[in-house]
């Protein structure tokens, strides 16, 4: 691995497509996003079919969403994907510190949105919105709590990848880990994008 | 590997980092949601209307998200194109199946 490191000991320009084992880490990636499409894909087609199966007397999406707080959960997550990309442009250019530290506020970004998915759905289980209330909540609950739990995932992941980084170091084995890691959060965004115009605005909208 | 990259290439490479395309995709991809939230929440418009252009945003914004930030605008994703297509194409298949095996 030391070979592919230039001779003055800097990383290639491009660390995680220096070796073939970090080119087919992002390839095998993508084909886990396709997978991983699908999932969701299945996950807003059960949504969609009973969206109107409300029930009689539960809230319906139109009582029920606050924009408000899905228009702050949008802008945070989306912000969180733009520092995740200068987490990458600061690998490219093989300024580690920085690198981390907008590795640091990504996390703290989906920490954020995590602390407000729980605060909604705690309130709507208040309103009388349940997991088992009716064909909406569940397929609802399924969804939004599917992301959510991804969400959280990419906060243990990146969480555990900064203190790897703070280990060993920004090499050729590491780089191609938070490339990829990078690429989920952005998948996590565009799921995310789907979520707050199929599920929201649309069940605003009615 | 490295090797062979020229010195032109690296320097070509080099020409495309730089923060500013970002922000202007992180401005885009703000300005598609800003759209989609005012639209529904100025109410009293047409919902075919409104539920068109919500799915246009959503579309602009993946391809902001996708094209920009995952890189898929650059050489070199041919496969990823496909993959991720494949993926879409089954998606649509599942969503309209599901819609009418259920209220057909």
């Amino acid at each position: 691995m030391s070979g592919h490191t230039h001779v003055d000991g800097h990383l290639p320009h491009e660390p995680e497509k220096a070796t073939l084992e970090g080119r087919n880490k992002v390839l095998g990636f993508w084909l886990f996003l396709g997978g991983e499409t699908v999932l969701f894909g299945t996950l807003f087609s059960a949504f969609l079919a009973l969206r109107h199966q409300v029930g009689d007397g539960n809230p319906t999406p139109m009582e029920l969403f606050d924009l408000k707080i899905v228009a702050l959960a949008t802008f945070i997550l989306l912000t969180s994907s733009l520092t995740s990309v200068f987490a990458i442009q600061s690998m490219h250019t093989n300024k580690v510190k920085p690198m981390i530290w907008w590795l640091i506020i990504t996390v703290l970004f989906g920490l954020a949105f995590l602390g407000l998915e729980i605060y909604e759905f705690y309130h709507y289980v208040h309103e009388g919105h349940k997991f088992s209330t009716s064909a909406f909540s569940t397929s609802f609950y399924t969804l939004v709590g599917f992301h959510g739990a991804h969400v959280f995932f990419g906060v243990l992941w990146i969480s555990i990848l900064i203190a790897q980084i703070f280990k060993k170091g920004l090499n050729v084995v590491t780089a191609p880990k938070v490339y990829v890691a990078g690429m989920y959060w952005h998948f996590i965004d565009v799921v995310w994008v789907f979520i707050f115009t199929v599920v929201y605005l649309m069940g605003k909208v009615g | 590997m490295a090797n062979q990259h020229s010195a032109a290439e690296e320097k070509k490479h080099h020409k495309h980092e730089g923060p500013k395309k970002h922000i202007i995709a992180f401005i885009f991809s703000i300005l598609l949601t800003v759209i989609a939230f005012a639209m529904v929440a100025a109410g009293e418009i047409n919902t075919t209307f409104i539920y068109f252009m919500l799915v246009l945003m959503a579309i602009l914004q993946v391809f902001v998200q996708m094209g920009f930030w995952m890189h898929m605008k650059d050489r070199g994703h041919v496969f990823p194109i496909v993959g991720i297509l494949s993926g879409v194409v089954i998606v649509f298949t599942i969503v309209i199946m599901a819609e009418y095996w259920a209220w057909w």
